[in-house]
């Protein structure tokens, strides 16, 4: 039997192990059992229909596992765990309509496309104003700087340092293609534009560069804000790029 | 003992209401009644409706559901048989002793009416004194009866209600002498059962007071409605968190030889209760399960498993197995040998389980699964080649949220090797390619998107040895086909960082910038 001896030193990511889970005899896991035993033991003296015990579990199951949405600055309740799925589609799927990337709150995706698509937004950051604001709601500070905004997410809201709001997308297969054949075509722009980083000294350059670059069909893998599926959220690009302008 | 025919004690239904008013209360109150319904079906205490000798009001025969007049009305019955019962007592006279039984019946009987007795207005009328004299030492075996099930229906009340037996504990616990009679018995063995399963600081005054050793003695018989009812009373006894009363109940002179023969030979429903306490005993106490693993416990287990189909049997039952799977290594490194005739009789009423209509069998059997193919490389082999595989494949992706979790633990530790010493865990790369070759994925996504924090990082634990283990760096592809990535992006916002952390890892290392170039 072959074994993947594969174990990489990396210990960010807690690898699956296989391991005996125990429980005490009054863990949620075991309620379903208990009711149950109790429903029962009174079934045949208190004569429970079979609606009536349908509905007794229904409503245990519910008080049991309703819970919070657990994305970030949402206070819905779920009184179902099946909820979620639908409510996430209602709630946390805004799209783009320049890029179709998707993002889990309306404001999380006017603040990208006044990053990535408003020009006017990159002209004020060329001039030297505070235009990127944070991510969280309620904080209201604004930073002249893709990494200025990104320090504070890191130091006020304790995000991760590895959290990018402008990530690297993973395009369709077709879109991989057209860009393989691009960078063998256009290799040394790309390389250029994928190595800019929004820095403030970098600004002034920022702009023409955006207008150099090429855009037929904007070398999205490059520059991405959000899957171009319809469904699902946003990632963050990996490293910092220049927002393209649609010629 | 003739009965009193429930009629003169009954008023004919309330006709039509007189007003809104009315109507609007008794509507508030069938939504109280029904909350209240709903909890007291579900707490561990049972009121006692028919005595042992089978006497007293048969359920179901009277409308439940009290309407407020008629709630009133039994309030102010029970007051005046408690006020009765006080000036029976205090009777000295000719024919003391047929007095105070009649009045003890007459408040039994009001107490035993409708699911929810008059308890408040009994203890409101002054019964618990009363009923603690009518238990004293010396008196004739009916009054104790009648007034052990006074304090029976009492305690199975709400909180408050049961904390007031205190008064009468010591005296419930003396008569589960073996001098008693056994209905006498019985019945303070149910009250006590009641008290006990209100909770932990209950528990401990009668573990104080000494109720545990009178009532394990109780079991020894081979057959028989106390035995059962002493068995009821011990799992609530037992039943912790502090694993003491579990661990003193094991080491109780022949216990274990009496658990042992009504798992083995007696009828269900006393195997039932039997179960349960081997349950409590298994999941609390080291020593006990130690002491059950190397007896015949389990083997019985199994064959319960194997010849029974009543849910009320299997469900404790399976409990008491996958307990002691959990508990303690050796049940699987030295009883479950993989290869012996028990271990392929556990993989198959395991497998049972899995093929039944109810929901707690096939999640706690997937549980029991689970831990099992947590063992050796043997068991994991096992299980991996056995009926269980394509059922829980099934499972995974039809069944309910918390079966399909255990599913996904089964199927993840079949595709590593054992934890070793040093921490690193190896892929099976057969079971695992076989696994997702019959389409496990995308269950595993599933529970990736789902709400629930424990079940999400076991969807994303799964996608990485997905992702590094699949042969010819098939892995990411797999996952983009299922929607992986999708899944994983959404942990972008979620407030949960370490699922943060985990699901952009992933994403990162795998579908990076490079993602597709070679192809």
């Amino acid at each position: 039997m072959a074994m993947v001896v594969d174990y990489k030193h990396d210990s960010s990511f807690p690898y699956w192990t296989s391991i005996r889970r125990r429980f005490a005899p009054d863990s949620p896991f075991f309620s379903s059992g208990n009711i149950e035993r109790e429903l029962l033991a009174k079934q045949v003296a208190l004569d429970l229909t079979e609606d009536e015990r349908n509905q007794l579990e229904k409503m245990i199951d519910n008080d049991a596992r309703g819970i919070f949405c657990p994305i970030v600055g949402c206070d819905a309740r779920l009184t179902l765990l099946e909820d979620f799925e639908d409510h996430y589609n209602a709630r946390h799927t805004a799209s783009c309509s320049v890029c179709s990337r998707v993002y889990p709150t309306s404001r999380l995706l006017s603040i990208h496309v006044s990053e990535a698509h408003d020009s006017f937004f990159q002209a004020k950051v060329a001039r030297g104003y505070a235009m990127y604001e944070c991510l969280v709601e309620g904080c209201d500070l604004k930073f002249k700087n893709y990494k200025g905004r990104q320090q504070h997410l890191v130091d006020k809201h304790k995000f991760p340092t590895s959290f990018e709001f402008f990530k690297k997308a993973h395009p369709s297969k077709k879109q991989r293609m057209k860009n393989q054949r691009k960078r063998a075509v256009n290799k040394k722009d790309e390389e250029a534009s994928s190595k800019m980083e929004v820095e403030n000294e970098m600004m002034e350059g920022l702009v023409s560069a955006v207008s150099k670059l090429s855009t037929s069909d904007s070398s999205p893998s490059t520059v991405s804000f959000g899957r171009r599926n319809a469904r699902g959220l946003t990632f963050v690009p990996r490293s910092v790029q220049p927002p393209l302008q649609k010629k | 003992m003739a009965d009193d025919s429930p009629a003169s004690h009954r008023r004919d239904p309330i006709k039509s209401s007189v007003g809104n008013v009315a109507a609007q209360r008794r509507r508030q109150n069938a939504v109280t009644v029904g909350k209240e319904r709903r909890e007291s079906l579900v707490r561990a205490k049972r009121l006692c409706r028919v005595g042992p000798s089978g006497d007293g009001d048969v359920p179901g025969e009277e409308n439940d559901m009290v309407t407020d007049e008629e709630g009133f009305l039994l309030d102010a019955q029970t007051s005046s048989a408690v006020e009765d019962l006080k000036s029976a007592i205090a009777y000295q006279g000719k024919g003391a002793m047929q007095k105070r039984v009649n009045a003890l019946r007459e408040l039994r009987r009001l107490l035993s009416k409708s699911e929810f007795p008059p308890v408040e207005a009994a203890l409101k009328a002054g019964a618990i004194p009363l009923l603690v004299q009518c238990l004293s030492f010396g008196s004739p075996d009916e009054q104790l009866l009648e007034a052990a099930w006074c304090l029976t229906n009492i305690a199975a009340g709400k909180p408050e209600e049961t904390k007031a037996l205190l008064p009468a504990l010591p005296l419930l616990i003396s008569h589960l002498g073996e001098k008693s009679s056994l209905p006498v018995a019985e019945q303070c063995a149910w009250a006590l059962g009641n008290v006990a399963g209100e909770g932990e600081e209950l528990r401990n005054v009668l573990l104080s007071q000494g109720a545990l050793p009178p009532l394990a003695r109780m079991m020894l018989p081979n057959k028989g409605s106390t035995v059962r009812t002493a068995a009821w009373a011990l799992s609530n006894l037992i039943k912790g968190p502090d694993p003491k009363a579990a661990t003193e109940l094991i080491k109780v002179d022949v216990l274990l030889d009496a658990i042992l023969r009504h798992l083995r030979k007696s009828d269900e429903e006393l195997a039932t209760e039997v179960a349960w306490v081997v349950v409590y005993l298994s999941a609390l106490s080291n020593f006990a399960t130690g002491v059950l693993v190397k007896s015949d416990a389990i083997l019985l287990l199994v064959e319960r498993l194997a010849t029974s189909n009543s849910l009320q049997l299997l469900i404790p039952v399976l409990r008491s197995l996958g307990n002691l799977v959990a508990g303690d290594s050796h049940t699987t490194s030295t009883v479950l040998i993989p290869g012996h005739e028990i271990t392929d009789g556990v993989i198959k009423v395991l497998v049972k389980c899995l093929k039944s209509d109810h929901r707690v069998l096939k999640k706690e059997a997937s549980w029991v699964l689970s831990n099992i193919a947590a063992g050796s490389i043997e068991h994991k082999r096992l299980i991996y080649s056995s009926e269980a595989v394509p059922l829980l494949l099934r499972l995974l992706s039809t069944a309910p949220f918390d079966i399909r979790k255990e599913v996904a633990y089964v199927l993840g530790n079949l595709c590593v090797t054992p934890t070793g010493g040093d921490g690193k865990p190896n892929l099976i790369e057969e079971h695992l390619v076989s696994l997702v070759q019959r389409g496990c994925l995308s269950g595993f996504i599933d529970l990736v998107r789902s709400a629930d924090i424990e079940a999400a990082r076991v969807g994303l634990q799964f996608m990485e040895l997905v992702l590094r283990g699949m042969p010819n760096g098939d892995g990411p592809k797999l996952v983009e086909q299922e929607d992986g990535i999708d899944a994983m992006e959404r942990y972008q916002f979620h407030e949960n960082e370490d699922l943060r952390n985990m699901a952009n890892g992933l994403v990162d290392k795998y579908f990076g910038e490079n993602y597709g170039i070679d192809e």
